[in-house]
């Protein structure tokens, strides 16, 4: 961990009972049964820097999000923010101040503004909640602020969330992330749910957010393509596990693990260039069964019977076995 | 050129609402040949699923198709009696959705639901069916068909489930398969493996396929000829290379400036001001017209008609012979 790091997750783990009710346990006379949904995910994010992770559906990226801006308590591990813990005993009232500075955007803005508010109380949310201005005419001031930040008019405050297009409706949970002066922000698959032209448009628009105010993003995404225009640094997960982890232009340059391999062959490119292909075998194997050792090895090329048997540690920004004895010969970065 | 399997001629496709009508369809024209793939490209509301529906006749009212012509190998089908037109969509095109779990009755073994379809639409014997039905889920790449052909729809996961819908498509041997969304649903790694699958399919067998799709690199990597439609209209229609590399439409250019690139680095993504317009308020002229940073007075009058320009065929009043600011923007 260096000094300048802002966010610290530690051997982040997070367990979920998926057990069937008792009684069918007791008469089907089965075990609980346990979903390792994140399972040991450490990194750190430094001040002004955007984090990806990515990965496909059931890799747990989602969840790690989730605890980091603390809707969701870990199992184990912790997550340290500006040199404050978010979980266990340390300081309540500090941790209040510090989650004033955390914001998170969701996928779907569908389904993240409260449809019988209208936009300027949902945007002055947070700003009441955490008491940072109260006089009205201020808090009014204030909105409309945000939302001409955002793209918007400040007019626009008086509609309702459903008089906006999705583009927009996520322009307002941007406005509602910063009314609260908010460093870090979480943002869970932020453009899933829209066109690419408006893809663009929101993209465009955190970009310039994090040059104007400094902003921290750790941006959650499966698109590689949206993830390599973000991210400074990235981390490439499977199956409640970093697999690899490294700066956003040599995981495109130079990916070591065999999965990151795999995933950048398989995204369809605009480009055309005729890419060499490795084609890609199997899907993400049941959550709740993993397979044993490392978790790719049904899928791996290079698996061997160590990779059947023994979780690879991340060192040097890669987990796989084949890696850390040269089995694979990684590509020199350009 | 032999005759085309699939022609569709000025289709009109309104709704009739309250409000008045809404035409989501407004005036289509194109043709997909034997063994080719033709790319549907759009956003929300560009009309490109409604397209697809209208092809099979799968409009419900209110929706209804107001005009055009959709001829199926030479025989015309948007004006089949219902019962007809049932009999050719079953036998003659197949069709996959975006979500396969909807498209396979939950209740019935995939045995059953493949022999069924196989049955209505030759005349082989339930053993045969049963044979030809294990034959069809190993082409689409399940492992161990014979076993696995007695499982329920949920004992499949998300990819191995869109290859049964793909299997369903293809038990009557169709001319056509329209696939709606086929990947959408799916994680990088498998949608690889259905592209994969389809384009085998459509060489194998010489089907033509109409792939919807508001992914670009779908497209890119599937389509050999590719449709861009916006507001219910063909924008630019044209070989995908040239489409992809060299869109003349300025809302295709800006499609795909806007789509981050794996292979370049950008620091700024091309921004199209605006969204798609709604239905209800479509833009006199041509409907781009509001969004287009290359707008002039004609354009926001009178509506641009397709201009063949090289292998493309584009709608816009810039690549009109009349207008010299094409020259300007070249």
């Amino acid at each position: 961990m260096t000094e300048r790091s802002y966010v610290q997750v530690d051997n982040l783990r997070r367990v979920f009972d998926v057990s069937k009710p008792w009684l069918n346990r007791m008469l089907e006379r089965e075990e609980k049964q346990f979903l390792k949904a994140v399972d040991g995910v450490s990194f750190d994010i430094a001040k002004g820097e955007t984090f990806a992770l990515v990965g496909e559906s059931g890799s747990g990226k989602s969840t790690v999000a989730r605890m980091v801006v603390g809707l969701l308590p870990p199992s184990a591990g912790g997550v340290t923010i500006d040199g404050v813990a978010m979980a266990g005993r340390t300081d309540a009232a500090q941790r209040q101040r510090l989650r004033r500075r955390i914001q998170m955007i969701f996928q779907d803005p569908y389904a993240s503004l409260n449809p019988r508010w209208r936009v300027d109380r949902i945007i002055a949310e947070p700003i009441r909640a955490f008491g940072l201005l109260e006089d009205d005419a201020q808090i009014r001031n204030r909105v409309g602020e945000l939302l001409t930040l955002v793209g918007l008019h400040p007019d626009d405050g008086r509609k309702f969330p459903h008089e906006f297009s999705g583009g927009q409706r996520q322009r307002i949970a941007i406005a509602r992330a910063l009314a609260s002066n908010a460093e870090f922000i979480v943002c869970d698959e932020p453009t899933s749910a829209l066109d690419v032209s408006v893809q663009a448009q929101i993209l465009n628009l955190m970009r310039d957010l994090q040059d104007r105010l400094g902003l921290t993003y750790l941006f959650i995404s499966h698109n590689l393509a949206v993830v390599r225009h973000m991210a400074t640094r990235i981390g490439v997960m499977y199956l409640g596990r970093i697999v690899e982890i490294s700066g956003g232009r040599e995981l495109f340059l130079a990916p070591k693990h065999p999965y990151t391999r795999m995933l950048l062959d398989a995204v369809p490119d605009v480009g055309m260039s005729g890419r060499q292909r490795i084609p890609v075998k199997g899907e993400i194997p049941n959550p709740i069964h993993p397979p044993s050792g490392c978790t790719f090895n049904p899928r791996c090329p290079f698996a061997n019977d160590r990779c059947r048997r023994e979780i690879p540690p991340l060192l040097g920004g890669v987990a796989c076995h084949a890696v850390h004895e040269g089995r694979i010969t990684i590509p020199a970065a350009a | 050129m032999s005759q085309p399997v699939l022609s569709v001629r000025d289709l009109h496709v309104e709704f009739v609402t309250r409000r008045g009508v809404l035409k989501a369809i407004d005036g289509i024209s194109f043709d997909i040949a034997k063994g080719e793939v033709l790319g549907v490209v759009g956003e929300s509301g560009a009309g490109k699923s409604v397209t697809g529906s209208a092809v099979v006749g799968l409009i419900d009212p209110p929706g209804r198709i107001a005009g055009g012509e959709v001829i199926l190998s030479g025989m015309r089908i948007d004006n089949l009696p219902p019962e007809e037109l049932r009999r050719v969509r079953g036998k003659r095109i197949g069709m996959i959705f975006q979500d396969p779990l909807t498209s396979l009755n939950p209740l019935y073994r995939v045995s059953e639901q493949l022999v069924e379809t196989i049955r209505t639409h030759t005349n082989l014997s339930s053993s045969a069916a049963r044979k030809r039905a294990i034959d069809l889920l190993a082409e689409v790449g399940i492992p161990a068909p014979d076993r696995r052909i007695d499982s329920y729809p949920h004992e499949f996961s998300g990819g191995m489930r869109q290859r049964v819908v793909i299997a369903l498509a293809l038990c009557a041997e169709p001319e056509l398969i329209i696939a709606d969304e086929p990947t959408t649903a799916l994680d990088v790694s498998v949608q690889a493996q259905i592209i994969t699958l389809l384009k085998r399919l459509g060489r194998d067998h010489g089907t033509a396929i109409m792939l919807v799709t508001h992914d670009m690199g779908v497209i890119a990597e599937t389509a050999d000829r590719v449709a861009v439609m916006y507001a219910g209209r063909i924008a630019e229609i044209g070989p995908v290379r040239d489409v992809v590399q060299n869109p003349l439409h300025p809302y295709a250019k800006g499609l795909m400036g806007a789509i981050p690139s794996l292979e370049v680095e950008t620091d700024r993504l091309v921004q199209i001001p605006g969204s798609m317009p709604r239905l209800s308020a479509i833009p006199t002229g041509c409907a781009f017209n509001p969004r287009c940073p290359f707008a002039f007075d004609r354009c926001r009058v009178e509506r641009p008609e397709p201009i063949q320009r090289d292998l493309h065929r584009v709608a816009c009043h810039l690549y009109d012979e009349t207008t010299i600011r094409a020259e300007a923007l070249a």
